[in-house]
C-alpha cells in the first residue's frame, strides 16, 4: 500500500493487480481473515470441553467433528501457508533486487485459488479430520462435504505448487547478477527451501486426493479393503507430503525471525552460512521421517528405527537456527519492541516444542503419546508457539510498511503477555493431559478421572486468554492501520543507523545488517 | 574462526543427546517386540463403535475383557469397517486396528484390577465413546 | 519501477480504505454463512457410493421369483482370494465363516447378495451337481464364466428349491470351485410346524400399542430396552396376534443414537419386516428423541424387535416379538 505507489488506487484495482506487493497484501489479509475464523472455532471447541458431558456447547458429536476438521484445515492451509506466501511475495523480490515475482499473472492466479479453496472447505464443513484417513473418509464420511473438502484441498495444493514455482524461479533466476546466492537474505532462503520442498511433496498429496475421490465414488479400491485396497497406503502418501509440510509451515517463520532478530539486536547475524546450511539440511532431512506418524500401524522394527533416525537427524538443524538467534542476540543492544518480543517468545516455545517432539519420536514412548492430547499440545506449541508468534511479530514489523502508520506499542505488549501466557497454559497443560491418557478428537470425556476435568478446565482458561490476545491483535490491526500515528518511514522502530527495510538498500550488496 | 567453536560444541551436545535417546529407544522397542512363546492369543475386533474379543478357547466377550494376572497375552487386532486403535493406556498396549490387516501387541498384566480400554484413532460419530474395560483377575488355575 | 524514494509523498491508510476492506471481507463471510446455514442439512447428508456398496444387504426386495411358501433367508456371500492367489473361498479363507453352510426347507426363498471382494473375476451360480462349474439352476446366476463379475461388482440371485437334497453355491468360473469356492445348501422337506416366515398379512383391524425406550448404562457397556439387565422390565417380550395393527411409542432415553425395527434374525438388522422400521442406522434417533411407528404384524412366529444400528442388537438391544 505504501511501497512505491504514486497515488492511492481503487480497491478493485488492488484486488486484480498482479504486482507482487498487491498480491502479497491480498494473501496476508485473506490469511488473517481465515486465522480469526478458525480461531473462533477453536474457542468453541475449548469452551465445550470445559465441562465433561454432552451438549455443553456443541449439540452433538458430528458437529464437533466437523468443527475441529475445519479448524485444522483452515489454520494450516488457509492461514499458515498463505500468510507465508503473502509476506514472501511482498519481500522476496525486493530481497533479490528484482522488480516483481518471476510470473506476476501466475502469482495472482495462485492467490485467487485460496479463497475458492477456502470457500469449498467452509461450505462443506466435512467431518473427516484434517488428515482424512481412509477408510473412514471413503466409506463413511458423508457427502457432499467430504467431496467438497477434497476439491478444496486440491485447489489449495495447486495454488501452493504454483506459488512455489514462482518463488524458485524468482530467487534462483531473477536475482540481481551482483548478488551472490549465499548473500541473499535468509528469509528468501527459507522461502526457496520451502518452495522446493512443496514442489516435491505436494504432488503426492494431490495424487492421494484423486485416489480418495475415485475410491469414494466406488470406481477404485486404492484404500478400501473391501475392494482390495490398503488404508495404510493412504497414510504413507499423506504423511510423505505432510511431514515435510510441517517443515514448510515452520521455515518461513524461522526466516522471518532472521529478518527481525539481527535488526532489533542491532548486531550482525552470527552466521549466514549456518543459517543457509540449516535450512537446506531441514529441507532434505524433512523427507526422511514421515513414518513417525505411523508407528502404531503395524510397521516392522527396522522400518520404525529408520524413521526414528530420520526424525532425530533433523533436530540438530533446528538447533543450529536457535543457536544462531541466541548468538546474534548475545552482546547486542537489543530493542525489545513488539516484533522482537514475539520472535524471542517464539524461539523459547520452539525449543520446548522440539524437546517434546524428541519424546514422541522415541518409538516406544510414541505408544504413550500418539493419538492423545500430548500430540495436540506438541503440534500447537509448534504452530501457535513458533509459527503464529513469528507471523504476529512479522505482522507488527511490516505494519508500518503496509499502512504507513505505527501500531500501539502498549497494546502490542499486552497482547504479547496474554499470548505467551495463554499459549503456555493451554498447550503445556495438554501435554500433561495426554500423558494422563485422554485421547484426541473426542467430543466428550468420562468423569471417572477428576484430573482430566481439571486439566481440561485449566487448558480452556488458557485458551480464553489466548483468544483475548488475538482479539487485541485484531483490534490493533483494524484501528491503528487507519488511526495510528504516522510512521517515520526511514526508521519506524528507531533502531538507528544501518538497520532498515530491505527496499532502502542503496546497492545490491547491502542487505541491511 | 573463534566464534564458530561455540556453535560446534552446541551441535555436538545436541547430537549426543539425540544419539542417547535413539539408542535407548531402540533397546526398549526391541524388548517390546519380543513376544513370549506361551502368550495366549486374544482376537480383538474393533468396529464402529465397540470392541469385541475372542479368547483362544472360543469364548467371546463384548466390551469387557477378562484376563488372568501373570499370564502373557498376545492380541490379534482386527477392524471391521474403519481404522480404530486398540489402546489399554495403563499397560501401554497400543496398536492400530486397520481393516484388511492384522496387527499384534502383547503384554503380561502383573496387577489385578479394572483398567479402561479406549479407541485412539478417530473413527467417526462415537469415537469418544468407544470404550471397554479390562478386568485382570487372580489366576486360580 | 523504482524502489522508493521517500521524498515522494507517502500514502497512508485512511479509515475509508480500512472500512472498504472490512466490508468486503465481512460481506463475503455473511454471504457464505447464509449459504451454509440455509442448506445446513444438505452438506453432510449422504454416504459416499463406496459406503453404500459396503453395506451388506443394502439391496432389498427385487422381483419375486416363483412361489415362495416358506420363509425368506438372506445370505450374503463374498468372493475372496488369499493374497498368494492359491486359496479361493466365500466370505473367509479359513475358520467357521468360510463357505458358510445354508440350511433351508423346500419352498424357502433364499436370496443371495453376492459381492466380488476379490481381485479377480468370478461368477455366481447354484447347482445340484457335485463337481464342475455347472449346470446352474435357472435364475440363480450372477454373471457367467464368459461375462464375469469384476472386482467390486455386486449382484443378487434368488433360489427357491423345489425338491429336498444337497445343492451347492459355487463360482462358475472353471477351476474356481476346485480351488475352494464352493458351499453347501442343505434343503430338507418343509416342516408343517409354523416356521417364522415374516410374510405380511391383511390387517384384522385390531389395534395394540406398546411403549419402548432405548436405554444404556452410564458406562456405555450395556444396551437394552426399557431397563438394564437385572432390573424389572428389562427387554420385555411383546406378544401380538397376526394381523394386529401395532403402534410402538419409541423414546431414545440414552446418550447414543439408535433406530428400531422388527426382524426375523437379529444378526441381520437390515432386513426389517412389515415397515416396522423407525429411523435407520444412517438417520438414527438422537438422544431424547421420541416417535411412533405403526405396522401390521404378519405371519405367526417368534421374531425379534431390535435396535437396527449394527452391533447394538448383539450388545443387548434384542428382545422377543411374538406373533400368535
Amino acid at each position: 500500500m505504501v511501497l512505491e505507489l504514486q497515488k492511492p488506487r481503487p480497491v478493485w484495482q488492488i484486488m486484480f493487480s498482479t504486482h507482487h506487493t498487491d498480491v502479497g497484501y491480498l494473501y496476508t489479509v485473506t490469511s488473517l481473515a481465515f486465522l480469526f475464523m478458525a480461531g473462533v472455532l477453536a474457542m468453541v471447541i475449548r469452551t465445550h470441553l470445559f465441562f465433561p458431558g454432552e451438549g455443553v456447547l456443541i449439540s452433538d458429536s458430528v458437529t464437533f467433528n466437523r468443527i475441529f476438521t475445519v479448524h485444522g484445515s483452515t489454520m494450516l492451509f488457509l492461514f499458515a501457508l498463505p500468510f507465508a506466501a503473502g509476506i514472501g511475495n511482498y519481500l522476496v523480490p525486493i530481497m533479490v533486487r528484482y522488480k516483481d515475482m518471476a510470473y506476476p499473472k501466475l502469482n495472482a492466479v495462485a492467490f485467487w485459488m485460496v479463497p475458492v479453496g477456502g470457500a469449498l472447505v467452509w461450505l462443506g464443513f466435512s467431518d473427516t479430520t484434517w488428515v482424512a484417513y481412509a477408510p473412514y473418509s471413503i466409506i463413511r464420511a458423508p457427502g457432499p462435504a467430504a467431496d467438497m473438502w477434497i476439491f478444496g484441498m486440491k485447489i489449495l495444493g495447486i495454488s501452493s505448487i504454483l506459488s512455489s514455482i514462482n518463488f524458485i524461479v524468482t530467487i534462483l533466476r531473477c536475482k540481481h547478477p551482483d548478488l551472490p546466492l549465499r548473500r541473499v537474505p535468509l528469509f528468501a532462503w527459507s522461502m526457496l527451501t520451502v518452495s522446493l520442498m512443496t514442489v516435491v511433496a505436494m504432488p503426492t498429496f494431490a495424487a492421494a486426493l484423486v485416489m480418495m475421490l475415485t475410491d469414494r465414488l466406488g470406481v477404485s479400491g486404492f484404500f478400501n479393503p473391501a475392494m482390495g485396497g490398503d488404508p495404510i497406503a493412504y497414510l504413507h502418501l499423506f504423511w510423505f507430503t505432510f511431514h515435510p509440510e510441517v517443515y514448510i509451515f515452520l521455515l518461513p517463520a524461522i526466516g522471518m525471525m532472521y529478518e527481525i532478530i539481527p535488526r532489533f539486536s542491532r548486531k550482525p547475524l552470527f552466521s549466514q552460512g549456518s543459517g543457509v546450511f540449516a535450512f537446506v539440511m531441514l529441507g532434505l532431512i524433512g523427507f526422511a521421517s514421515w513414518g513417525h506418524h505411523m508407528f502404531s500401524t503395524g510397521m516392522d522394527f527396522t522400518t520404525k528405527t529408520v524413521f526414528m533416525i530420520g526424525t532425530l537427524a533433523a533436530v540438530p538443524a533446528s538447533g543450529m537456527h536457535v543457536f544462531n538467534f541466541l548468538a546474534t542476540m548475545w552482546g547486542g543492544r537489543i530493542r525489545f519492541d513488539a516484533p522482537m518480543k514475539f520472535m524471542v517468545g517464539g524461539i523459547a516455545l520452539f525449543f520446548s516444542a522440539g524437546a517434546g517432539g524428541v519424546l514422541n519420536t522415541a518409538m516406544p514412548l510414541d505408544f504413550i503419546t500418539h493419538g492423545t492430547y500430548w500430540v495436540v499440545g506438541h503440534m500447537h506449541l509448534f504452530l501457535t508457539g513458533t509459527i503464529a508468534f513469528g507471523f504476529v511479530g512479522m505482522m507488527y514489523y511490516i505494519f508500518p510498511l503496509f499502512t504507513g502508520r505505527m501500531y500501539s506499542e502498549k497494546w502490542a505488549s499486552i497482547q504479547f503477555i496474554l499470548m505467551m501466557w495463554g499459549t503456555v497454559q493451554v498447550f503445556f497443560t495438554q501435554h500433561i493431559l495426554g500423558l494422563e491418557g485422554m485421547a484426541r478428537r473426542v467430543y466428550d470425556y468420562p468423569t471417572d478421572f477428576t484430573s482430566w476435568t481439571q486439566l481440561n478446565q485449566i487448558a480452556t482458561v488458557g485458551a480464553w486468554i489466548l483468544g483475548a490476545s488475538f482479539v487485541i491483535f485484531l483490534a490493533q490491526l483494524i484501528y491503528y492501520s487507519s488511526k495510528g500515528k504516522e510512521a517515520n518511514m526511514d526508521d519506524p522502530f528507531k533502531l538507528g543507523g544501518k538497520y532498515y527495510y530491505p527496499y532502502q538498500a542503496k546497492t545490491p550488496h547491502h542487505t541491511g545488517y | 574462526m573463534g566464534h564458530d567453536t561455540s556453535e560446534w560444541v552446541f551441535v555436538a551436545i545436541v547430537i549426543a543427546i539425540l544419539i542417547y535417546v535413539g539408542v535407548d529407544s531402540w533397546d526398549i522397542e526391541k524388548l517390546l517386540e519380543d513376544v513370549p512363546a506361551d502368550a495366549e492369543t486374544i482376537k480383538v475386533t474393533g468396529q464402529q463403535w465397540f470392541w469385541s474379543f475372542e479368547h483362544a478357547d472360543g469364548t467371546k466377550e463384548i466390551s469387557t475383557l477378562h484376563l488372568k494376572k501373570g499370564h502373557a497375552y498376545k492380541f490379534e487386532i482386527y477392524a471391521k469397517d474403519v481404522m480404530h486403535s486398540f489402546n489399554i493406556p495403563d499397560w501401554v498396549v497400543f496398536q492400530d486396528a486397520v481393516p484388511g490387516r492384522v496387527n499384534h501387541a502383547w503384554f503380561s498384566p502383573d496387577q489385578t484390577g479394572e483398567f479402561p480400554i479406549q479407541c485412539r484413532e478417530y473413527c467417526g460419530l462415537l469415537h469418544y465413546n468407544m470404550r471397554g474395560s479390562l478386568v485382570v483377575e487372580d489366576s486360580k488355575s | 519501477m523504482s524502489h522508493s524514494e521517500h521524498e515522494a509523498p507517502i500514502h497512508r491508510t485512511s479509515p475509508r480504505r480500512m472500512g472498504k476492506m472490512l466490508a468486503i471481507i465481512i460481506g463475503i463471510q455473511i454471504v457464505g454463512g447464509l449459504l451454509f446455514f440455509s442448506h445446513y442439512d444438505f452438506w453432510n447428508s449422504y454416504l459416499p457410493i463406496a459406503g453404500k456398496l459396503q453395506e451388506q444387504g443394502a439391496i432389498t426386495g427385487g422381483a419375486a421369483q416363483g412361489q415362495a411358501t416358506g420363509k425368506t433367508v438372506n445370505v450374503s456371500l463374498k468372493f475372496i482370494e488369499s493374497p498368494d492367489f492359491k486359496t479361493y473361498a466365500f466370505n473367509a479363507l479359513s475358520g467357521q465363516d468360510r463357505n458358510p453352510e445354508i440350511h433351508a426347507n423346500v419352498g424357502d426363498k433364499i436370496i443371495f447378495d453376492v459381492t466380488n471382494s476379490g481381485k479377480s473375476f468370478h461368477a455366481f451360480a447354484v447347482t445340484d451337481s457335485k463337481e464342475g462349474p455347472g449346470p446352474a439352476i435357472e435364475g440363480t446366476t450372477v454373471g457367467t464364466a464368459d461375462n464375469p463379475m469384476k472386482p467390486g461388482a455386486k449382484g443378487q440371485a434368488t433360489f427357491v428349491p423345489a425338491k429336498a437334497g444337497e445343492y451347492y453355491y459355487i463360482c462358475a468360473v472353471p477351476g474356481h470351485r476346485e480351488m475352494g469356492m464352493e458351499g453347501k445348501i442343505e434343503v430338507s422337506e418343509a416342516s408343517s410346524a409354523g416356521a417364522t416366515s415374516g410374510a405380511t398379512v391383511t390387517p384384522t383391524g385390531n389395534k395394540v400399542e406398546f411403549s419402548l425406550s432405548f436405554v444404556m448404562s452410564t458406562d456405555f457397556k450395556e444396551y437394552a430396552f426399557n431397563a438394564l439387565p437385572g432390573q424389572p422390565g428389562h427387554n420385555p417380550d411383546i406378544k401380538v396376534k397376526s394381523g394386529d395393527t401395532v403402534t410402538i411409542h419409541i423414546k431414545n432415553d440414552s446418550k447414543s443414537f439408535h433406530s428400531f425395527g422388527v426382524v426375523t434374525d437379529p444378526d441381520n438388522p437390515t432386513n426389517v419386516l412389515w415397515n416396522s422400521a423407525f429411523k435407520s442406522p444412517d438417520n438414527p434417533m438422537k438422544p431424547g428423541e421420541s416417535g411412533d411407528v405403526t405396522f401390521v404384524a404378519g405371519a405367526p412366529g417368534t421374531y425379534h424387535y431390535i435396535c437396527t444400528v449394527p452391533g447394538h442388537a448383539t450388545m443387548g438391544m434384542d428382545a422377543k416379538f411374538i406373533v400368535e
